[in-house]
């Protein structure tokens, strides 16, 4: 690491300089410094440690899951069931969770004012509105800002489900590792050559590659060479067993298929060290044939989340660790000409379960058709606001984006503090 | 409302104290068959005779053959690209400007000049954006004309990869996006315009005029595109507006006063509202709340076609427009239905949470602008006013941006950064004001002509320097003693990298779907019937049917049929804009073309990992891969170590390097060659220019 001592000491703007070299060698996957320690007070719950998002892209029906209604006209052919909390009733295709209603906490009174997908998709992963003239971040790397690096080799954030993935304004070494297949492990790290080989491959790159890097006093190749001693690490450590699930002994209870096997993905990479997974799982917009739609996606939900639910718990890592279900809008009360539901912002659930929230409670709630939200309604920043108050991230604290706009975690969002225990 | 307009220290000094800069003519030397020399500007080749302007203004015509045959050839390129006497001169003066400066602030001179084989590097990789052939490096190496460099830069400026090159900064700084966006806008005909105006070399203030005045949809009027790009997102677009063209960001100033600079919210509405009376409507509704509820029709479509057509598919065709079945449908009526217009009856409003001076929230905005003179109405459309205020001659900031980001582009840093937020501040801390001044009327000299301008800063001392060996910190001034290094945009590796599998017929392939969308949207309401559209839409539908195909029009007249591509061998100006996520585009750094200028040169564990153990490298550098057969044909090893540096690096090893590489391929052979050349791809030097 002397060469970053070093570059800290040549620039008058060392402090900064520095960390943002730190950061660059750091994140991405890896580093051998931990980040600077930051002085930071924990603020609200702070009871959690980690956090895995399920994001269910394309709009949620909240009537067919967590905010059933008597009223058969707007049900369709969901029926509603009991759970094992008196005043909790889902809808009939959520069996398993219904037995596990006591850890969650559902809110049935989310409102949105984005009824299209990417702008609504956009505000519930971020807690801002969509502009055209910056990116804003996700929480994984708000989280690793406000927070500091926690791991030594594993990145900090972790995307599921989805092949690319930003910083936004932050550090572009602050992007959760997207692993678009959970069970295709960390792309790329499979060797062309072997053994002896590679080593020889690697040397010789070094040796030719070191003239240059001495040439230039400049943080880029430097920072390339810092890179490839990492990627040599990872490639040599057994930190890339974090992403493989090939092995747990419980695959087949999260069931066969993406959502399932990335929510097991996620509880390994928790287990191991990594602060923040998404889950992203699509084809939640259900325009057509809503009963058949919920018929063949809800039971995947079902079984995943309350597999996740358990194991989490028998591992000891539930009460540190915040499961929420998120999507950018409900769905209409009427169904449509097509047998489905269109788009729904005007109310809509998501869930929050561990990590310090009281479970069994309902929070907020829709008329009997579902179409308004009657109390405590909560905008997509204030349920980023409620899962940032759980893992302790300050929202006063404001960062600045490189053209020195100034923005806090959750825009101003409200947290429900009502739902922690 | 304020009535401020400022103006900038920048504008009054280019329009008040500029003095003329205009170069005078170098005219070349040419040299007669019998050793005599004649110095004239070129004019142009007629027939068998060459045709020249003497300096006292005669213009005289000589048989060709009368002159050397070096001479010869510099007239058949001069042809083609223009005289250099005016380039040249040029070049010298702006070395001048910069010298002066340099030696004011305690420098000696430039850095060292750069040698052949750094030159050749650096002008492949900046002017047509790859490394060049072993072949190319070793003919520029061998060949021993005094005119070499300036004839190797014409000859790139002239051949296709230079507006696949630009092409690449454009669609990063314009945001040129081919993905579905979600109300159905497809760019696909707007990314082709951006390409076609660069190949021909459109004038830039052209090609920026055309776009603020675009009326209609992508595919009768491609241009359109720009304004329909944030269709929904109308004051963002404007900011983008503004922060491309005017190289001001103030998008801060939508919701505030602007904090370090003098933007007030109040500019940003009064700026705004010259596209104040925009409509971007999806045929039968307009897109935004804001501008009100008149109701459209399709673009020059008789009254009611749109509903007619869409009754008439479904009794005919059976297909139900907003069934989800026929989502490919709704799709292609979106895209043909998008259309811009200016409607009268709109206008900007100061948002309900507008806190500035001057206005209340509910007030309707004018049409001011900010800088130098004020846009004039008179009867013209409020975007024709704001395009002709932004491109005339005495608007300082126009052709002060695009200088000033050509600039970056040939030294890795511009005079002033960043080159999209050029503030006041910035502005009057300028290290070299006067080259500032000098670039912008060059600019406007050359009448935007990008080509014209970037073959001046290739021919500058500075340009063919070698790159400073110190980084220079970003908030001290720079006085440029040569380019600073940088990393390959992602493009540039990703074309290099086809370069080094497929060989330099990669720069002739083109792919790409837009000219194809482009026949696909471009109808003709007024004349087409229900059939017509219909054979439209079933050429949409073989287009999309193929999900991730690459396709392009077939040349040949009404054959709408798509040509598939394999996109497999395609440089990156030809494959989907952006390129997919996770690809090697993505993983280098491409931008995704959501926010402007967004294109980020860091390394990354992931991007080393594709490095070492990509399907890419195993391409590249297996035992069976291009680069280890073409040096099948030479003999020894240090020949083959000498072939391999000079694909890859394009330089000789040094003594040292020849060691380890015959070492190599004396003790494992073929397999030591593709050690070697992994090694050199996944090392430093690979990836820089230097």
């Amino acid at each position: 690491m002397d060469h970053i001592a070093e570059l800290a000491g040549k620039d008058p703007l060392s402090r900064r300089y520095f960390m943002e070299m730190t950061a660059k060698l750091t994140l991405g996957l890896s580093v051998g410094v931990p980040f600077l320690p930051r002085t930071f007070q924990a603020q609200g719950g702070a009871k959690a440690k980690n956090l895995i998002y399920i994001y269910l892209a394309g709009g949620m029906t909240h009537l067919d899951t967590f905010d059933p209604k008597k009223n058969r006209d707007v049900m369709a052919d969901t029926e509603m069931i009991d759970t094992n909390v008196d005043n909790m009733k889902f809808g009939m295709h959520l069996k398993e969770l219904s037995k596990q209603a006591d850890k969650l906490a559902v809110i049935n009174s989310m409102m949105s004012t984005n009824g299209a997908h990417e702008q609504g998709e956009y505000i519930m992963r971020t807690g801002y509105e969509k502009r055209a003239t910056i990116v804003h971040p996700t929480i994984g790397p708000w989280a690793q800002t406000l927070l500091g690096k926690r791991g030594e080799i594993l990145p900090d954030s972790v995307l599921i489900g989805q092949s690319t993935s930003n910083a936004g304004f932050m550090d572009p070494s602050f992007s959760p590792l997207p692993i678009a297949d959970p069970s295709g492990g960390v792309p790329n790290t499979t060797l062309i050559v072997e053994g002896e080989r590679f080593d020889r491959r690697m040397e010789m790159a070094q040796k030719l590659g070191q003239q240059f890097a001495d040439k230039f006093k400049y943080t880029g190749p430097k920072s390339y060479v810092e890179y490839y001693t990492q990627a040599n690490r990872l490639l040599k450590s057994d930190a890339l067993t974090a992403f493989d699930i090939s092995n747990e002994s419980n695959r087949a209870d999260y069931g066969e298929n993406r959502l399932g096997q990335g929510c097991l993905l996620a509880r390994k990479l928790v287990e191991s060290g990594v602060r923040v997974v998404e889950v992203v799982s699509g084809g939640w917009d259900m325009h057509l044939d809503v009963s058949g739609g919920t018929a063949s996606r809800l039971p995947e939900l079902d079984v995943a989340v309350a597999t996740l639910l358990k194991d989490l718990e028998s591992r000891g890592l539930l009460e540190s660790t915040i499961v929420a279900i998120g999507t950018e809008f409900g769905r209409t009360p009427d169904i449509n000409m097509n047998a489905g539901r269109d788009h729904y912002p005007a109310a809509y659930s998501c869930v929050l379960a561990g990590g310090g929230i009281k479970g069994g409670t309902v929070y907020g709630e829709t008329d009997g058709a579902g179409k308004k939200v009657k109390v405590n309604p909560v905008k997509p920043e204030d349920f980023l606001a409620t899962i940032g108050y759980g893992l302790g991230l300050n929202q006063e604290e404001t960062i600045y984006s490189p053209t020195q706009r100034p923005f806090t975690f959750a825009d101003k969002g409200a947290p429900v503090t009502a739902l922690f225990a | 409302m304020n009535p401020r307009i400022s103006l900038f220290s920048l504008g009054a000094l280019l329009v008040v104290s500029g003095p003329c800069f205009s170069p005078t003519a170098q005219a070349r030397t040419w040299t007669s068959t019998d050793g005599k020399p004649l110095q004239a500007i070129f004019i142009g080749i007629e027939g068998e005779n060459l045709k020249f302007k003497l300096q006292n203004g005669n213009q005289i015509v000589v048989p060709k053959d009368r002159f050397i045959k070096a001479d010869q050839e510099a007239a058949e390129r001069l042809a083609k690209i223009g005289d250099d006497s005016f380039t040249k001169a040029s070049a010298r003066q702006i070395d001048t400007l910069l010298a002066g400066a340099l030696k004011k602030n305690g420098f000696n001179s430039f850095n060292e000049p750069l040698p052949d084989d750094l030159f050749v590097r650096r002008v492949y990789l900046d002017i047509i954006g790859r490394i060049p052939t072993r072949e190319e490096f070793l003919a520029f190496a061998e060949n021993a004309r005094p005119d070499k460099r300036e004839a190797l830069i014409d000859e790139l400026l002239l051949s296709p990869g230079f507006s696949s090159n630009m092409f690449n900064y454009f669609a990063d700084m314009y945001r040129l996006n081919a993905s579905d966006f979600d109300n159905g806008i497809r760019m696909d005909p707007y990314i082709q315009w951006w390409k076609d105006q660069l190949e021909a070399n459109r004038p830039y203030h052209e090609i920026v005029s055309d776009m603020l005045t675009a009326q209609g949809n992508v595919g009768q009027n491609p241009a359109s595109g720009f304004l329909l790009r944030d269709t929904g997102m109308e004051f963002d677009a404007f900011a983008n507006f503004g922060q491309v063209m005017l190289g001001i960001d103030i998008s801060c100033a939508q919701c505030h006063d602007h904090p370090f600079d003098e933007w007030t919210q109040g500019d940003f509405y009064e700026m705004a509202a010259f596209f104040g009376n925009t409509q971007r409507s999806l045929g039968y509704r307009p897109a935004s709340a804001m501008m009100g509820a008149a109701s459209v029709e399709m673009p020059n479509a008789p009254a009611g076609w749109r509903n007619n057509f869409m009754k008439w598919a479904e009794t005919t065709k059976g297909i139900v427009p907003m069934d989800q079945n026929s989502n490919q449908f709704r799709f292609f009526v979106a895209a043909l239905g998008w259309n811009l217009t200016d409607n009268e009856t709109l206008e900007t409003v100061l948002p309900a949470d507008f806190i500035g001076e001057g206005g209340k929230p509910g007030e309707i905005a004018s049409p001011r602008t900010l800088i130098g003179d004020a846009a004039k109405l008179g009867g013209k459309t409020r975007r024709q006013a704001v395009a002709d205020w932004l491109t005339d001659p005495t608007n300082p900031r126009f052709s002060l941006v695009i200088a000033n980001r050509m600039w970056g582009r040939a030294f890795g840093r511009a005079i002033v950064e960043p080159v999209n937020d050029l503030s006041d501040d910035e502005l009057k801390r300028a290290s070299q004001p006067e080259v500032m001044r000098h670039l912008e009327s060059e600019m406007r000299r050359v009448n935007y002509d990008l080509r014209e301008f970037m073959r001046i800063l290739y021919n500058t001392r500075a340009y063919q320097s070698i790159a400073t060996f110190e980084e220079p910190d970003l908030t001290k001034p720079y006085y440029f003693v040569g380019p600073v290094l940088r990393r390959m945009r992602a493009e540039q590796a990703w074309d290099s990298m086809m370069l080094l599998a497929h060989g330099a017929e990669i720069d002739k392939k083109t792919g790409g779907d837009g000219s194809f969308y482009k026949k696909i949207l471009n109808i003709d309401f007024t004349t087409a019937t229900n059939d017509d559209v219909w054979r439209h839409y079933e050429m949409w539908q073989s287009l999309r049917g193929g999900q991730s195909a690459m396709a392009m029009a077939s040349e040949s007249g009404d054959d709408y049929s798509p040509v598939l591509v394999n996109d497999t061998e395609l440089r990156a100006s030809e494959l989907p804009q952006p390129a997919p996520a996770a690809s090697m585009l993505d993983t280098f750094g491409q931008s995704d073309r959501r926010i402007t200028d967004d294109h980020n040169y860091d390394g990354s564990v992931p991007q080393v990992l594709a490095l070492m153990n990509g399907t890419i490298t195993q391409q590249l550098t297996g035992i069976s891969s291009k680069i280890v057969s073409d040096l099948e044909a030479l003999d020894g090893p240090d020949d083959k170590v000498r072939g391999v540096f000079a694909t890859l690096l394009n330089r000789f090893p040094t003594k040292e390097e020849l060691d380890l590489g015959t070492g190599m391929i004396e003790d494992f052979g073929d397999e030591g060659i593709s050690d070697l050349a992994w090694a050199l791809m996944n090392g430093p030097e690979f990836l820089f220019i230097q």
